[in-house]
């Protein structure tokens, strides 16, 4: 046997079980028909035991066929199932926020230093302030535009201008640019503080 | 203000001073066609009925789509400035406006919005009490005229039916040829006029027609309130809360107004 020139179909024999493909099976009919026609060339009569070895040898061609195609397919449902867990695990890592958050919400960048940080309320409440203190710069501009001119009665301006000491009926009503008085040029240069925001 | 102090009013700068009815821009579109103060309230002039009827200022609210140009428009007449850079209001702004009308100082509280939808939740609480709701567009894009049916029925929402005189303002209007200024002016007239408004046409780059508009305004509030107050009364919105107390510390403040609200209507 290990003399002939094609041995190669016998090295079926030496394969593992679970490696055999049906083209092994149909070379390991060829070395046994082989064999049997040397013995039947002997003068032996082995027709019964040709058949039952054929039967067997189909027995044996179906099973390792089915094995390998079974085999097959479970490869493929494996990779299959790698794949589709690959793709969710990806999913979830991506969407973790929004799945957590529902519609409407918003994801905030804690590290954006322009990130929304101040609620409408609390914006709300700095522009009454705003307004507020606007309002009040506008009536003093108003008022010291009044004592400027003069149209405000002569007691009045008094009682802006003189000290909180001494009450302003006392007091000769102060003209203006002429007392050069500490408190008199006090008060203007507060005056002036306050006209240097006055808008044109 | 209230202990009388501030009967003495400064003296306004001479294009604050109004003795004539100020002229419409255009007949096609406005609130009223007569060139003269209404008799009655010229009467009640003369027997200085202002001082006794508390008048002393009325709430214009402006409003209209972002970047058309109504702060613009504030700053030209307020301040007679033109600034070129686009600064977005936040949330809402006002000025004062002093003028002499018949020769009685009365004010103008005008009250600058945001146009970004996300502050219209702070500006639309401004809205209340307007005696005046100037609704701006930009000539050069017309979407903005197609918002401004909005704009009125927001600002009404806040006001009762029929207490507001609304102007329609076509703003930027430097930016167009004479020929497309008219056709988009067309369109707008046909809308002023669906809205009961009074449509004018201004550039506050150039100035044009800003001083001769709010001179308008200012004739059409100061004459409503005294109608209004000739006949019963203080009307709703003359010395209400909705307008800042600038002497009770309550200025700007929309939950202040309406607690007062409440039991000055």
């Amino acid at each position: 046997m290990e003399q002939l020139p094609d041995s190669s179909p016998a090295l079926a024999f030496e394969k593992d079980a679970f490696e055999l493909t049906v083209e092994d099976v149909y070379d390991i009919s060829y070395v046994i028909g082989r064999d049997l026609l040397k013995i039947s060339n002997a003068g032996e009569d082995v027709s019964e035991l040709q058949f039952r070895i054929v039967r067997v040898l189909e027995v044996f061609e179906t099973l390792v066929n089915k094995y390998n195609l079974s085999l097959e397919e479970l490869k493929m449902e494996r990779d299959n199932l790698k794949t589709e867990l690959e793709r969710i695990i990806a999913d979830s890592a991506n969407g973790q926020g929004t799945q957590m958050l529902g519609p409407n919400k918003l994801v905030v960048d804690l590290t954006d230093p322009n990130r929304p940080r101040f609620t409408m309320q609390e914006l709300k409440e700095v522009l009454q302030e705003r307004n507020q203190l606007k309002a009040q710069l506008l009536v003093a501009q108003e008022e010291l535009q009044l004592y400027k001119s003069g149209i405000l009665p002569q007691a009045e301006p008094a009682m802006v201008e003189v000290d909180l000491g001494s009450p302003p009926s006392n007091r000769p009503a102060p003209v203006p640019n002429e007392e050069k008085t500490e408190e008199t040029k006090e008060e203007k240069s507060t005056i002036k503080k306050l006209f240097s925001f006055r808008r044109k | 203000m209230e202990n009388g102090k501030m009967q003495f009013s400064a003296p306004v700068s001479r294009d604050r001073v109004i003795s004539k009815f100020p002229k419409w821009y255009t007949p096609q579109a406005c609130l009223q066609t007569k060139d003269h103060w209404h008799v009655r309230v010229k009467t009640a002039c003369k027997d200085r009925a202002p001082w006794s009827l508390g008048m002393k200022m009325s709430k214009v609210v402006v409003v209209g789509d972002l970047y058309v140009g109504k702060t613009c428009l504030i700053n030209r007449f307020c301040k007679d400035l033109f600034d070129r850079d686009y600064k977005a209001t936040i949330g809402v702004d006002f000025e004062i406006e002093r003028f002499q009308l018949l020769g009685f100082p009365y004010s103008l509280q005008i009250w600058d919005t945001a146009g970004q939808e996300k502050f219209k939740c702070i500006a639309s609480t401004y809205y209340r009490g307007a005696q005046i709701i100037i609704i701006v567009f930009d000539l050069a894009d017309i979407r903005t005229l197609e918002h401004t049916r909005q704009w009125l029925v927001e600002a009404m929402k806040e006001n009762e039916p029929r207490s507001c005189s609304v102007f329609l303002i076509g703003a930027k209007r430097d930016l167009l040829a004479s020929a497309e200024c008219q056709r988009v002016e067309r369109d707008a007239i046909k809308m002023a006029a669906d809205m009961r408004a009074e449509f004018w046409s201004v550039s506050s780059k150039t100035g044009e027609n800003v001083q001769e508009c709010f001179s308008r305004v200012a004739a059409v509030a100061f004459e409503d309130s005294m109608l209004q107050a000739l006949q019963g009364g203080v009307p709703s919105h003359i010395g209400s809360s909705d307008l800042i107390k600038i002497d009770r510390g309550t200025a700007g403040d929309p939950r202040a107004a309406d607690e007062n609200r409440l039991t000055c209507c």
